[in-house]
């Protein structure tokens, strides 16, 4: 039984048409059904060659003009207070809410830009939804706090060691005298 | 005889595979979610909507038009009586596509592919084999995310093949490809159930046919 096993050169039809022509061949099952309903690209072999030079992506990326307020609110809150529940298919998320208000509030017209953004944070808060700001200020305080005593205490341990290492020095001065000395010097700097 | 067959082929949409599915459904299954920008292949490019914060998606128009072609076409062939089997390589989906595949009344096989299965064929399993009529690849990839061979020996021995390609896919020799989800257990239970509709309504038109000749 002859066959065509060059998957490389033109398409599964195209060479079976061939091999029809010739004779060599019965004619397959699918032979007519790919004849009446073609697919739309011929499925011809290329080779998977990689884009070089200035590599473009040709696929656009998908913006919406909400995208904007969805930054600003995650920057400002973090993921929002509820965790989303992607079973449901219309679910709406507490930034979701947010953007829709926004609108709303826009459209209406009666506040300015730039207060825009607080304004829906208190329509919301007054329609239940509580927002736990993610802000710069409290964090900076805190961590400033927290090296404060952390350096404190590192301060208070350092100069116990040191006690302890000049008393055991003090009974070892006779043994070793010069050696204690660059072993005093060499903690302090670090 | 003759004309058992040829009348299918004069209708557009003869078994009418179209009412099987819609856009809606194809969306609720998460069909148009794609894999990363960077495991993005070169030729998935035309079938491609946009990227969603790095996330491919994929064209669902293209897909339902893709996917009305491969049902119609594995329709055609269960109607001749053609042996169709199905291919995955995925581990999660291996007992819902054999399952579904008996059902049809048609062949699965779903673990490691063997070299010579289609190529060898004739030493493998003997003198005389009948060769399957159309492979479905519901998962393109095989374990180690390379094209899986039976992709090429389909094309060496003239086998046309139906396939659901993710954006990370090589789409090149697939005879019908369907641009799609192919990681999803919803989008790979939608798959299942749109072929094995087709198949059995194909089925079941050719027996009515062959009835109604024979009344005559």
């Amino acid at each position: 039984m002859a066959g065509n096993r060059m998957q490389k050169i033109g398409s599964v039809f195209s060479r079976t048409r061939n091999l029809l022509r010739i004779g060599v061949i019965k004619k397959p099952l699918w032979f007519d059904v790919y004849a009446a309903f073609p697919p739309l690209r011929e499925p011809v072999y290329r080779v998977p060659r990689p884009r070089y030079g200035k590599v473009k992506d040709v696929i656009r990326p998908i913006l919406y003009q909400e995208d904007e307020v969805r930054a600003k609110f995650y920057k400002v809150y973090g993921s929002g207070p509820r965790p989303f529940n992607l079973s449901q298919s219309n679910y709406k998320s507490t930034c979701q809410r947010f953007v829709e208000k926004f609108n709303e509030l826009k459209e209406e017209g009666k506040i300015e830009e730039e207060k825009l953004f607080e304004e829906t944070g208190k329509a919301l808060l007054a329609s239940g939804i509580i927002l736990q700001r993610r802000g710069t200020d409290k964090v900076a305080q805190e961590d400033h706090q927290g090296v404060e005593t952390r350096g404190s205490v590192l301060h208070l341990q350092l100069q116990t060691v040191l006690e302890e290492m000049q008393g055991k020095k003090k009974d070892q001065e006779e043994q070793t005298p010069e050696l204690a000395e660059t072993q005093k010097e060499n903690p302090l700097p670090s | 005889d003759d004309k058992l067959l040829s009348e299918p082929l004069s209708h557009p949409d003869f078994f009418n595979v179209k009412e099987l599915f819609s856009l809606k459904d194809l969306f609720d299954a998460r069909v148009h979610l794609g894999h990363k920008k960077g495991c993005r292949h070169r030729f998935m490019e035309p079938y491609i909507f946009g990227c969603r914060l790095d996330q491919d998606i994929i064209d669902l128009d293209q897909t339902m038009q893709h996917l009305q072609l491969a049902l119609n076409f594995t329709a055609h062939i269960a109607y001749r009586k053609g042996i169709i089997l199905f291919i995955s390589r995925k581990r999660q989906f291996c007992h819902l596509i054999e399952s579904t595949a008996r059902e049809c009344g048609e062949y699965a096989h779903t673990r490691y592919w063997q070299g010579g299965l289609l190529t060898n064929a004739h030493i493998q399993f003997g003198p005389g084999v009948r060769l399957p009529d159309l492979l479905i690849f519901l998962n393109s990839l095989n374990n180690v995310f390379e094209p899986h061979v039976a992709i090429r020996d389909a094309a060496k021995m003239n086998i046309p093949t139906v396939g659901v390609v993710d954006t990370n896919c090589n789409p090149c020799l697939i005879t019908y490809p369907i641009p799609g989800n192919d990681d999803s257990p919803t989008a790979m239970e939608l798959y299942c159930k749109l072929f094995r509709m087709t198949i059995i309504r194909a089925k079941d038109k050719r027996r009515q046919s062959e009835v109604f000749s024979e009344l005559r």
